[in-house]
């Protein structure tokens, strides 16, 4: 998929590309010396879309223009980074779990414990063999309500839905579970496709989704992940620290 | 209580902080008996490791006595003495399934910075900054541990609280390097770095059948300790070239196994100019971590010899010498500890008296004397091998 965005697109000039490498290069450098990863990071980004040639002014100018930065409070940088510039947007994330299809499968369709993967999600009550109510809260305490309706369920494989009429945030998804090669536990994948409507709906799934949806799969299968190996969620919340830290938290 | 904080570049103070708890059920607190400080953590003083927060109890290699445990932690007894390997596994994953703990999946509860640097996030490791999961360090009075079962280990009787608290780290760093670059029978083995991860990748050469080691450095007191503790021939770079003093010590071909020992902030062992060449872009930001080692390692390895590289290493390195390293066959093995496989192999070498790395300790401090502890350690007074705090 990542190959498409990078062949599909136009090309940036070449101006353009030298100012990304040259520009990401620094960025990324100061990122290191001044300990920001964050920094250094969208440095590498940058580098990397210059040395590829992936278009980076031209869609940014292109949302400034449509009016799709609205919630740019702080320097949001994944905001300002072209996303796969295709309608509807496809989220997908991989990760390999050790364990067996069957746990992982009878886990999901449980759709309860997903409240465990997502944390904006409070609940999903079960109104059918096939339908089910999400109730989800954005920050704020806002709330978010949904219909959903599974589409295929194929046992130990396979689990398809999409959201009904009445959604706010439109969206397909389906999670597939495959045995992993040499005794590794299964592949898991997540695919979310959404079309986020302009006006209250956008707004209500970059609430939702965040500036980065693929962050959100991806941090939903690293909790499946560590629940099923690990037993838990490893944390460092309520750990001891100096005042400076301390002080921060407070703050 | 009383722990040591890091609250930034050469600013570390002792604060009263408060105490941990369990927060989750394979959790144990550990009472902390002893805690040494390690070369690599003057990485995180001297400001070469990002994403160090104020605040940060720093401290990783330690042993101790378990206090309290979670309901999940099966293995354990309050009142166990015990080690903690510096490195989390989470004892579950298929990389600890293989016995490859420091590359446990599920221990660094702050995946993305490590992801977004590296491709992928390795384990979470004791007081050693947030892109290693941010964990409170062991320069403290207690120390909480996660996944204790997987993680803590008892000492047997017959082994001593000063040659324990190294098998926490020091000790398998060691090994590893060693067990890494397979050794065989008439070997020889050159390493890089006479601290207390060198002195212990020698002795290891040694017992897995080396038949010569070499250990280099510049300090006459871990010169010494390479060569009366270790078993080591001592090679002074300050006064021989060293290519010109491995060539001569191994007739003509290099040795077989180069261990580095030392990583990030190695000092001199270039040339001067290349050594300043990699000081200079270090201090302006170009460069992250100079490699005086990695370089002189692949010059005087024998041709199809090993490379096994301990020290540590943080992002990028300049001028490597890869046609050198291709066109001689060398192999590399690198990585961070899994002494959650060795901790039993060494306490047996231990007390069978084949292994004693108690000497390591040179100064026995109170965790009071933490910030002029890592100043004499860093700046190498008084024949300073390690300082141990004992809270």
């Amino acid at each position: 998929m990542a190959l498409d965005t990078l062949t599909d697109g136009p090309e940036a000039g070449t101006t353009e590309r030298w100012v990304a490498i040259m520009g990401g290069t620094a960025l990324g450098l100061a990122g290191l010396r001044r300990g920001s990863w964050a920094l250094a990071a969208l440095g590498g980004g940058l580098f990397l879309a210059g040395a590829a040639g992936v278009p980076l002014a031209e869609p940014v100018a292109r949302r400034v223009r449509e009016g799709g930065l609205p919630a740019m409070r702080r320097m949001d940088v994944a905001g300002l980074l072209p996303t796969m510039d295709r309608d509807p947007t496809t989220t997908q994330a991989n990760v390999t779990i050790a364990t067996e299809p069957e746990k992982l499968f009878r886990f999901w369709r449980n759709f309860g414990n997903l409240t465990k993967l997502f944390p904006h999600l409070d609940a999903v009550e079960v109104q059918s063999d096939t339908e089910s109510c999400w109730k989800a809260h954005g920050p704020g305490g806002m709330r978010v309500v949904w219909h959903s309706r599974l589409d295929k369920v194929r046992e130990n494989e396979l689990i398809t839905w999409h959201t009904l009429v009445d959604a706010e945030l439109p969206h397909r998804g389906s999670v597939m579970f495959h045995p992993a090669p040499g005794g590794r536990g299964t592949e898991v994948r997540l695919t979310l496709v959404y079309r986020p409507p302009g006006g209250q709906g956008g707004r209500v799934v970059s609430r939702l989704f965040g500036s980065a949806p693929e962050q959100q799969a991806r941090e939903a299968l690293r909790r499946l992940k560590r629940i099923m190996e690990a037993g838990e969620l490893p944390t460092i919340d309520g750990q001891p620290r100096g005042r400076r830290g301390m002080r921060e938290i407070v703050e | 209580m009383r722990a040591l904080c890091w609250n930034g570049v050469n600013d570390l103070r002792v604060e009263r902080v408060p105490d941990p708890r369990i927060l989750g059920p394979r959790d144990a607190i550990i009472k902390v008996n002893l805690s040494s400080v390690c070369g690599s953590d003057l990485h995180l003083i001297d400001g070469y490791v990002p994403t160090m927060k104020p605040g940060d109890i720093i401290g990783h290699e330690f042993m101790g006595e378990v206090v309290e445990k979670g309901p999940e932690v099966l293995r354990l007894n309050r009142g166990d003495r015990v080690i903690t390997v510096s490195i989390i596994g989470c004892g579950k994953c298929w990389h600890c399934e293989h016995e490859e703990y420091s590359l446990c999946d599920n221990s660094n509860p702050q995946p993305a910075y490590e992801e977004a640097a590296y491709g992928h996030c390795t384990a979470g490791i004791f007081g050693y900054s947030h892109a290693f999961g941010g964990y409170a360090g062991s320069h403290a009075e207690y120390i909480r541990v996660p996944f204790a079962d997987t993680n803590c280990f008892r000492v047997p009787d017959g082994v001593r609280d000063e040659q324990a608290v190294f098998v926490s780290d020091a000790v398998p760093t060691g090994y590893m390097a060693a067990d890494m670059a397979g050794i065989k029978p008439g070997d020889v083995v050159a390493v890089w770095g006479c601290g207390g991860v060198g002195q212990m990748a020698m002795r290891s050469a040694l017992l897995m059948g080396a038949e010569k080691v070499i250990g280099i450095d510049r300090y006459p007191d871990r010169l010494k300790a390479a060569q009366m503790k270790a078993g080591a021939e001592p090679l002074d770079y300050t006064r021989v070239d060293v290519y010109d003093a491995l060539l001569a010590m191994t007739g003509g071909r290099g040795p077989d196994v180069c261990i580095d020992a030392v990583g990030m902030e190695a000092d001199g062992f270039d040339t001067g100019v290349e050594y300043w060449y990699d000081r200079t872009k270090q201090a302006l930001g170009l460069e992250n971590d100079r490699s005086g080692v990695l370089r002189q390692m692949i010059q005087c390895c024998r041709k199809g010899g090993t490379l096994s590289i301990v020290g540590v290493y943080g992002g990028f390195i300049d001028k490597f010498p890869m046609g050198a390293a291709m066109n001689k066959g060398l192999t590399f093995r690198m990585g961070q500890q899994h002494g959650q496989r060795y901790v039993k192999r060494l306490f047996e070498h231990i007390e069978k008296g084949e292994l004693d790395p108690s000497y390591l300790l040179t100064h026995k401090w109170s965790l009071d004397d933490g910030p002029r502890g890592y100043r004499m350690f860093k700046e190498k007074n008084d024949d300073c091998m390690r300082v141990v705090f004992a809270p």
